[in-house]
């Protein structure tokens, strides 16, 4: 078939409120900054195409409201998710001692768990709080990859993303091999799983 | 099996060439979530040479009698990339999912549980291992399947299988057409822009032909294959009529074929490895091997071939041509080596020919013709002659070098001039003499009986640009032949992509493409994020608007939907028209969301989800304060404040939530006040419960809930319509709802009626239902000013009194309600009171 991608995946950007999801969104996609402070309400996305190893990945990056209270509602965003981007804001501590919560919302509503820590504003080092060892210890302890960026400065922000599509499209290629070796000789099509869904080749 | 499964077996069959075997079928499955499905489709397991292939047939009928019901709409390959994939559906003990996986499509199909459906997946199972313990499976047999009429719903598959890839919304405007164009644009502005990431480079490329007269290689072929001191690039090796033996033209199969390979790899790669093999094909005696040099081998890629039979009957393989075709960095080269129709006077079957060739080479993978190639190198025995001349004619020329006046002659320069055969082709000048007939082993022409005139029948032509021809000859020295093999030497100028400026350019075009796609996603603005309510009132409506306005540059379909476990995209006190609708670039909807209260709320608040088709989610959150009001409390809550409600403060409000109060009155202060009311004012009055004013009623309202010193306002009719919204809206209806049943079939009995009464319900509900039912025996008193009957008083309060959970909900339940309470309209209820313990 013909398309211009080898691979669609969704990505999802979440954290507190005003850590900089959209700006980080739009800085990657647009390579623009608005220094303008809208709160999203609600959830949008954009479109992204790279190349990973000659591969063409088209990106449908998802970003979301960080108010608290639309958490149960944008938990429901979190469905068919590849990569998700848990960001938090290095001059505000709250935002940074809020990720749990953040990763715990990853844990009960996503099957794919490839994901990031992203401390965004980082570009004032005299009111930046959260520093980069705690921030990188904590991320060693939840075996999850640190980004500090500034969307603002346009720093680390391309690498950033480009991390997250690498996680996502080495466990793609990780889940197909698993699937090409895990073989069963016998079908048994009354099998009743309670997942309901059986690999059977 | 059954009959009727093995005539849908022969009929499926029917469908396929001879090698391929249908191995079995499955009927009857269903493709799920397509909107397209009005076909019956059924599975087929197709074998050919041991390798499998899954295809989806779809039939005109359920019963399929005969081959025009059914076609083949998808053919999948058992290979690597297919996996296959059951899915138990919850409480279904009838149906699963059958769910195939190729590449990256998924295709899920609903079957029957049964022998049939467990055969046929032990089948494709089996074939799926099969060919995973053997990877070199040719299943190219597959591919001439995929072209098909029903490419509209292949595309749809494609289109729903992205969905569930990415959890995009069903209906979603982003489908497949949108990625075809892309990439037909992208290709398209990559091609335009291909002079600034490309250059041309020199290649040399060797084609030889040579029709060996079914002789076994026995000579060297140094003299012919190694006659350029520069090796070249390319080699393209032809040769005619390798094997004239009937199981080779029968069977297709011949020992020669390896022979000469490997007769043309050890001269060409004679002190080291050089070259490649690229390709090797063959038609019983036509035979076409491609070499490269190893440095150029990395640099080729969608290698293809095809053959083409011309003989006997228009398609057997004793004459005809073979193809290879592939890219060489970015140029599409294409070789084709072909033997037409022979004598002298079939000029028009050899026209004919190679008219075939050139339009029914088909590259299967590479869904490609000849003519849409670069670069194409044509060799062969094309078997054109000499027009009428003797062969002591020919001869005399051929000795004399008097090669003008024979090529003048020369049958293919005429119909090439004529526009018969080889268009657009060149040809270097021939400078060597004729190259049939010989003698064999000798450089003899044709001294045999028929002493033919000898003829240029081994020809190499080329057509593209940037080819330049550097030598044609013919190899006199090689003569186990009675033709000579012929040679050409071209340097051809091949397209070499920059890679880095390659990447830069298509970089740059993903970028506007992925732009252009984000602008054209559909974009809305609302006019706020946040509506508040005034105080929302019983039985008063309010409306509040909210703006959408389409800032983007596509119409954009919105939607309000639901979220999270809701049943509906709003709560039931609200409306919202519309909630779905299109609007225009540059153009504004006005949505009303409309507020009526139709329970006890102490609060409103709600958030709504506006979607855009294919686009993104706004969030609207709804919130207002509810005024609080007799109607909607509870009897219970009502009998213990013997005062309007809006006096009560926090404190006392929560304690008669909590029934902590002690009770005050026998039944709520607000029925007693209508009811004095219409005892004193309304018992003459006709059509009491005629409906009134929303203002009348407001009025009442707030003289029930914040008392004033005056009287009652509004019209008797006010009056009485506010004492029965007052019934039909109190928390708990009059008779527990549980009781409604056994109210119903006791109907006809007063007595045990009267006992549910006595026994069923809650005090302070009895007091209020005996207090009502004596108002109405009071009512009908006066039946001769008013006009009431009890029929119709029982009717108007069977509803109020055993209200429906959901307003009316069950219209055919009236009936029973009505004479349940026409036996207290009619009797006497003195033994129905009990005094209040």
């Amino acid at each position: 078939m013909a398309r211009d991608y080898d691979h669609l995946f969704k990505l999802l950007i979440i954290g507190d409120s005003g850590v900089g999801k959209s700006s980080l969104l739009l800085r990657f996609s647009d390579n623009t900054f608005t220094g303008n402070y809208i709160t999203t309400i609600g959830v949008d996305f954009k479109i992204k195409t790279v190349s990973i190893d000659g591969q063409k990945i088209k990106l449908q990056i998802w970003d979301t409201a960080g108010q608290e209270r639309f958490r149960t509602i944008t938990s429901t965003y979190y469905r068919g998710t590849h990569g998700v981007i848990v960001v938090y804001d290095v001059t505000n501590g709250e935002s940074f001692a809020n990720v749990k919560r953040w990763l715990h919302e990853i844990e009960q509503n996503c099957d794919v768990v490839n994901r990031v820590l992203v401390g965004n504003k980082n570009d004032s080092p005299e009111i930046k709080v959260v520093l980069t060892e705690d921030a990188q210890r904590f991320a060693d302890t939840m075996n999850i990859q640190l980004f500090e960026t500034s969307a603002k400065d346009n720093l680390n922000v391309e690498e950033m993303f480009m991390a997250v599509t690498k996680l996502v499209v080495r466990s793609k290629l990780e889940m197909k091999e698993r699937q090409s070796v895990t073989q069963n000789d016998t079908v048994n099509l009354r099998k009743t799983n309670k997942s309901g869904k059986k690999r059977c080749c | 099996m059954t009959a009727y499964h093995q005539d849908v077996l022969n009929i499926v069959q029917a469908k396929f060439l001879s090698p391929e075997v249908v191995k079995c079928i499955h009927l009857n499955v269903s493709l799920v979530d397509a909107p397209w499905n009005t076909f019956y489709r059924l599975f087929a397991l197709v074998e050919c040479n041991k390798s499998f292939g899954l295809f989806v047939l779809i039939s005109e009928k359920w019963r399929p009698e005969s081959i025009t019901d059914v076609s083949i709409e998808r053919a999948i390959p058992i290979d690597q990339y297919f996996s296959c994939d059951t899915e138990v559906i919850p409480e279904s003990q009838k149906y699963l999912f059958f769910i195939i996986n190729y590449k990256e499509f998924e295709y899920k199909f609903l079957i029957q549980i049964g022998l049939e459906s467990s055969n046929f997946a032990s089948q494709v199972i089996y074939s799926k291992e099969n060919s995973d313990s053997n990877k070199l499976l040719d299943l190219s047999w597959c591919d001439k399947y995929s072209n098909n009429l029903y490419l509209s719903h292949s595309n749809s598959y494609n289109n729903m299988n992205d969905q569930s890839q990415v959890n995009i919304r069903p209906n979603s405007s982003r489908g497949q057409s949108t990625n075809n164009n892309r990439e037909s644009l992208l290709k398209y502005q990559l091609k335009l822009k291909e002079p600034d990431y490309t250059k041309r480079e020199e290649f040399t490329i060797f084609c030889g032909t040579w029709n060996v007269n079914g002789k076994a290689p026995t000579e060297k072929l140094h003299e012919w294959l190694r006659c350029e001191s520069k090796p070249p690039d390319i080699y393209a090796v032809g040769f005619q009529e390798i094997d004239l033996s009937k199981e080779a033209f029968l069977f297709n199969d011949t020992p020669r074929e390896i022979e000469w390979y490997n007769l043309v790899n050890s001269t060409i790669n004679h002190d080291k490895k050089l070259y490649h093999n690229v390709a090797l094909i063959r038609l019983v005696g036509i035979q076409l091997i491609v070499f490269v040099k190893n440095e150029h081998y990395g640099c080729i890629k969608n290698v293809s071939v095809d053959t083409v039979g011309t003989g006997i009957l228009g398609k057997m393989g004793n004459k005809g041509g073979v193809a290879v075709r592939f890219m060489l960095h970015n140029t599409m080269l294409c070789f084709v080596c072909s033997h037409l129709a022979a004598h002298v006077e079939e000029y028009e079957r050899r026209n004919q020919d190679f008219k075939d060739i050139i339009s029914r080479v088909n590259f299967k993978r590479h869904p490609l013709t000849v003519k849409e190639h670069d670069q194409i190198f044509w060799l062969g025995d094309l078997n054109y002659r000499i027009n009428n001349m003797s062969t002591q004619e020919v001869k005399r020329l051929v000795n004399n070098n008097d090669f003008n006046a024979l090529l003048k002659n020369d049958q293919l320069n005429e119909q090439r001039e004529r526009g018969s055969a080889f268009v657009g082709f060149q040809e270097g000048e021939i400078t060597f003499q004729p190259t049939y007939k010989f003698d064999v082993n000798s450089n003899i022409y044709d001294t045999s009986e028929k002493a033919r005139p000898p003829a240029w029948t081994d020809r190499i032509l080329w057509k593209g640009r940037y080819i330049h021809l550097v030598k044609y000859t013919s190899h006199m020295k090689l003569s186990m032949s009675d033709h000579k093999p012929v040679s050409a030497y071209f340097v051809s100028e091949i397209s070499v992509i920059d890679e880095a400026k390659y990447k830069e350019i298509h970089e740059d075009l993903l970028r506007t493409m992925d732009k252009q796609e984000n602008e054209y996603l559909p974009q809305v603005t609302i006019d706020k994020t946040e509506i508040a309510f005034d105080l929302v009132k019983f039985e008063e409506p309010q409306i509040q608007e909210l703006i959408i306005a389409n800032t983007g540059v596509v119409p954009a379909e919105f939607e309000f939907i639901k979220k999270l476990d809701d049943d509906s995209y709003c709560k039931d006190w609200l409306k919202i028209l519309p909630y779905y609708g299109s609007i225009n670039p540059g153009e504004k909807c006005d949505v009303k969301l409309e507020v009526t209260l139709k329970t006890n709320l102490s609060k409103l608040y709600d958030i709504l989800v506006l979607h855009l088709k294919g686009g993104k989610d706004m969030f609207i959150i709804l919130n207002g304060n509810v005024q609080k009001s007799c109607f909607f409390s509870p009897i219970s809550m009502l009998c213990r404040i013997p005062f309007p409600i809006m006096k009560l403060n926090e404190e006392q409000w929560k304690q008669a939530e909590s029934l902590e109060l002690p009770i005050r009155y026998c039944i709520p202060r607000e029925i007693f006040l209508l009811v004095d009311h219409l005892y004193r004012h309304g018992l003459k009055t006709k059509d009491l419960f005629e409906s009134s004013s929303l203002s009348e009623l407001v009025s009442i309202r707030d003289w029930l809930d914040f008392g004033s010193q005056d009287p009652m306002p509004g019209s008797v009719q006010a009056a009485a319509e506010s004492l029965l919204l007052f019934l039909t809206h109190t928390q708990d209806p009059v008779i527990p709802y549980d009781q409604h049943d056994a109210c119903i079939a006791s109907a006809r009995n007063y007595q045990n009626c009267k006992q549910i009464i006595i026994q069923k319900l809650p005090d302070l509900h009895r007091n209020v239902f005996l207090y009502i039912c004596l108002f109405l025996q009071e009512l009908l008193k006066h039946a001769n000013e008013n006009g009431f009957d009890a029929k119709t008083l029982a009717l108007i309060f069977g509803d109020a009194l055993l209200r429906d959970k959901i307003l009316n909900s069950k219209p055919q339940a009236s009936r029973g309600k009505s004479d349940f309470i026409y036996n207290f309209l009619v009797n006497d209820l003195s033994s129905a009171i009990i005094p209040t313990k």
